[in-house]
């Protein structure tokens, strides 16, 4: 263990003095405060911590991800390349402790400029509205909604099967009405995909003069004298002149209702007015839930909307940001949050040290920090990756879906968990996150694995990269 | 027997793209290094030394053959904790500084923090590089990276040394340095495999040398064995009377034998090492090759550092003194840079107003007969006496037994 530490002290030493870390410290310390100032979001202090903590934890994850991997194949490769292993391990240390000692080095680094950064980005939250000098209503606006910890539910988007969308296309194409959409020759797979997204809109959507329920259960809070929040996204078929969508809600148990029964707690109703295509919020008590966990929600859509309103999910995300509906309750504080997301960005840091160890075993310093990049980015933009090959052509689709499309579901990914996204709306990074945190743990473990081996079969006298 | 040293069969064949094989860089090599010898690897440049030393250190594996180093395998740490390695260019941490490096060295070989700091100032000292200790390695001259590549290889007091192409970069002080280093620890009981091209190095130290060609030995043995000109005869004296030089070329006369009298000359290095020595010990100013001068100023006098090297380096070591037979072979071997030759009787005796010495000898095969190796009882005997611990040696300054005395009695 002596011999670990003393490869992992000398890393650090390294990605320091040869300036490497430099680069990205004084990247982080230029950018950050300038950001602190220059945030706005929406205009409100709320939007500008929001901004601020969201562009802050993401540009701290990223500087970092790409310091990790640089650092890493420099420390290791450049030990080859330049044969100080021909020093170091003939001395009595094993390969196994001497990339360890690396990889352990490179975390070391990462752990202690994480602190630092997101302990100027937590003051900054903190102390953000005694500087921007908030009055009362905006403090108690920003303890419901951001310096808070609340776990989140969503309804499940009402999806379309292939089944219906064959059976849609045969009626459009026995009706002969296929010619009022498409023009001659346009492909079948193309006139399906428009179909689906059709009836996917029309499933989720409500049209003016109706109205949907939501139902919930299981809704647990952790304060039955605390606050449920909902929030919304108004996706609008055609935009009023105001760009402003008035809705009536109603939430509570509606069960007893439905029997032509008083009901057994209250329901409470809202009204609204606000902008289309934007996340809103409004507030209720939380003992609008019933004693087993349930509650609905009523959506009315006033005929003077005259349009449609559409609830439904974006992309294949399943995180708050892509939801158009969700409720919310406190279920932690914001600094348990705060340190959990920072857990979560260090879970990264730990893949892609171990990822760039084990590239850099076995390619050059270029390639490896080309390979280790691609893996990042993927991984990083995963949703879109697997969204983008959805509608392929059937023979080519099948391929990568038992390929390229398992790997990169299997791999962490970075963009379906981002504790940025999560600190913002104030929502509880959950269990559910830290599996997927522990998930990245046994994958960089896999990594290191797959590393050593290679390392410690390695003719290292012989490398010529 | 067990060995310091020993392969069996040993080849390395590297392949080209495809995987066929092209090149025999080692090839099927059986050598055997004894412990507590100074073996002497020599060979032309791509004669397969490095790679033989590369594939005993588990840097490289063989393609057949096996390779043991003290009994076991190069790359067990346990094997490894005994060795001290100096590679063919030194390949350091640009970004610290030589007491970094040498405490990072030692740190790997799990030295306590007290043992380390004792170390690493007393091998600075001895390296002479003390007052750059603190300067970041990548600044350095070669010749200077490599007095710190021989500290990292010293400061776990290695049982085996490999050296390869020690001397490469550095100034006639520091090979003169080096060569005498090699002879004290292997007086201490160490063994040294040296690889090198620079025959002189390794003629100067070396008990037994074997020639590799092609990744074959070509030809080994002891030094003296494979240099001794058993038909030739040489006398060296210091000076003496135009009558009795008269007298002697009378009896070879009568003996029919082929003869040539003249003054022996000095070695370059010799000449070098003192006038050095002696524009140091005037303190003359020095602007460019300032740890040459350094170096000199630590080999003129600077008694207690060396001393304290090599007191640390056998501390606790149970096996510190040489063997009889081996003592008498090293004493020998320090005796043979103390004579004196033929050529450089006048000029030795002007300088040191010595008493008329008289050796009888068996010349060397060498080119350089009329270059004696060394007068280290007037320039070098400071340094290789303040090396020999005058505890175990007697008066270092006493003169040193003749090679006749003890290898060709």
């Amino acid at each position: 263990m002596r011999s670990v530490w003393a490869v992992a002290s000398n890393t650090i030493k390294q990605a320091l003095r040869m300036k490497i870390a430099v680069v990205f410290i004084v990247l982080l310390l230029v950018i950050l405060p300038v950001m602190a100032f220059s945030a706005s979001g929406d205009g409100t202090i709320k939007g500008r911590l929001q901004t601020f903590v969201s562009y802050g934890v993401s540009l701290t994850s990223f500087l970092l991800s790409l310091l990790t991997i640089f650092a890493a194949i420099h420390t290791v490769t450049g030990d080859i390349t330049q044969r100080q292993v021909y020093t170091v391990l003939t001395k009595p240390i094993r390969r196994y402790e001497y990339l360890a000692g690396k990889c352990l080095g490179i975390l070391v680094l990462d752990l202690a400029l994480l602190v630092a950064f997101s302990a100027g980005i937590y003051a900054v939250a903190v102390y953000g509205p005694d500087m921007m000098g908030a009055d009362q209503a905006t403090r108690q606006e920003l303890s419901d909604q951001f310096y808070t910890a609340r776990a989140s539910l969503f309804p499940k988007t009402l999806d379309v099967t292939p089944e219906e969308v064959e059976a849609e296309y045969q009626k459009l194409k026995n009706n002969q009405t296929m010619d009022q959409y498409f023009a001659e020759g346009t492909s079948v797979l193309r006139v399906k995909d428009w179909i689906y997204k059709r009836m996917r809109l029309e499933k989720n959507a409500v049209a003016a003069g109706s109205q949907k329920v939501w139902e919930f259960k299981n809704v647990k809070v952790a304060d039955p004298n605390g606050m449920l929040f909902v929030r919304f996204k108004f996706e609008v078929a055609t935009t009023p002149e105001d760009e402003q969508i008035i809705s009536q809600w109603a939430v509570g148990d509606i069960r007893p209702l439905r029997q032509g029964k008083q009901p057994n707690t209250r329901i409470y109703e809202v009204q609204r007015k606000d902008p289309v295509r934007m996340f809103r919020e409004f507030v209720i008590p939380a003992d609008a839930i019933a004693a087993d966990g349930y509650v609905a929600i009523a959506f009315m859509n006033p005929p003077i909307n005259q349009t449609v309103v559409m609830f439904m999910e974006q992309g294949n995300n399943q995180n708050l940001e892509s939801q158009s509906l969700a409720i919310l309750f406190k279920a932690g504080t914001f600094q348990e949050n705060f340190i959990r997301g920072v857990c979560v960005v260090f879970f990264r840091l730990v893949f892609l040290a171990a990822l760039a160890c084990l590239a850099s075993t076995f390619l050059s310093f270029p390639v490896a920090v080309l390979m280790s990049l691609v893996v990042f980015f993927t991984v990083s933009i995963s949703g879109f990756v697997l969204e983008a090959f959805t509608f392929m052509d059937a023979a080519v689709g099948k391929i990568y879906n038992n390929t390229l499309a398992l790997l990169i579901k299997g791999l962490p990914q970075f963009d379906k968990y981002n504790p940025a996204a999560y600190l913002v709306d104030g929502r509880l990074i959950d269990a559910e996150m830290f599996n997927w945190a522990s998930w990245t743990i046994v994958w960089a473990a896999v990594l290191m694995g797959v590393g050593l081996l290679i390392f410690s079969g390695k003719e290292l006298a012989r490398d010529t990269s | 027997m067990d060995y310091a040293i020993e392969t069996i069969a040993l080849t390395k064949t590297f392949a080209d793209w495809w995987g066929r094989r092209k090149v025999y860089a080692v090839n099927d090599l059986t050598l055997q290094v004894n412990t507590n010898e100074v073996f002497g690897l020599l060979g032309p440049n791509g004669s397969g030394k490095t790679t033989t030393i590369k594939m005993l250190l588990g840097l490289l594996h063989p393609t057949r053959g096996h390779a043991f180093l003290l009994g076991g395998q190069g790359d067990d740490p346990k094997i490894n904790a005994r060795v001290g390695f100096l590679p063919e260019e030194s390949y350091l941490y640009k970004y610290l500084t030589p007491r970094e490096t040498l405490d990072f060295y030692g740190r790997l070989f799990g030295l306590p923090r007290a043992v380390r700091k004792d170390r690493i100032e007393t091998l600075l000292d001895m390296v002479g590089l003390k007052a750059v200790a603190n300067r970041q390695v990548g600044s350095f001259s070669k010749g200077m990276a490599r007095r710190i590549g021989l500290a990292q290889a010293l400061i776990n007091d290695p049982d085996l040394l490999i050296l390869d192409e020690p001397t490469t970069g550095l100034d006639p002080i520091g090979t003169r340095q080096i060569k005498d280093l090699i002879i004290n620890l292997a007086k201490r009981g160490k063994t040294i495999l040296l690889c090198s091209h620079l025959l002189a190095d390794v003629e100067d130290v070396c008990d037994r040398i074997a020639i590799m060609y092609g990744g074959k030995v070509q030809a080994q043995g002891h030094v003296n064995e494979l240099l001794e000109q058993a038909d030739k005869r040489q006398i060296t004296t210091g000076q003496i009377s135009d009558q009795a030089m008269g007298q002697i070329r009378d009896i070879l006369e009568r003996e029919h034998a082929e003869f040539d009298l003249s003054s022996p000359m000095e070695k370059l290095e010799t000449y070098f090492v003192r006038t050095v020595a002696e524009a140091q010990q005037q303190a003359q100013p020095t602007s460019g090759a300032e740890s040459t001068t350094r170096m000199a100023g630590f080999l003129a006098g600077e008694e207690d550092a060396q001393k304290q090297v090599l007191s640390s380096l056998v501390q606790g070591q149970t096996k510190s003194e040489p063997k009889p037979s081996q003592a008498g072979t090293r004493t020998a071997k320090s005796a043979q840079s103390t004579e004196v030759e033929p050529k450089s009787a006048v000029l030795d005796s002007l300088i040191k107003k010595a008493p008329d010495q008289v050796t009888l000898e068996t010349p060397k095969k060498s080119e350089d007969t009329a270059a004696p190796i060394q007068t280290k009882t007037q320039v070098n005997r400071g340094i290789l006496d303040q090396l020999v611990d005058p505890g175990q040696q007697g008066d270092a300054t006493t003169e040193k037994p003749r090679k006749g005395d003890s290898d060709h009695a």
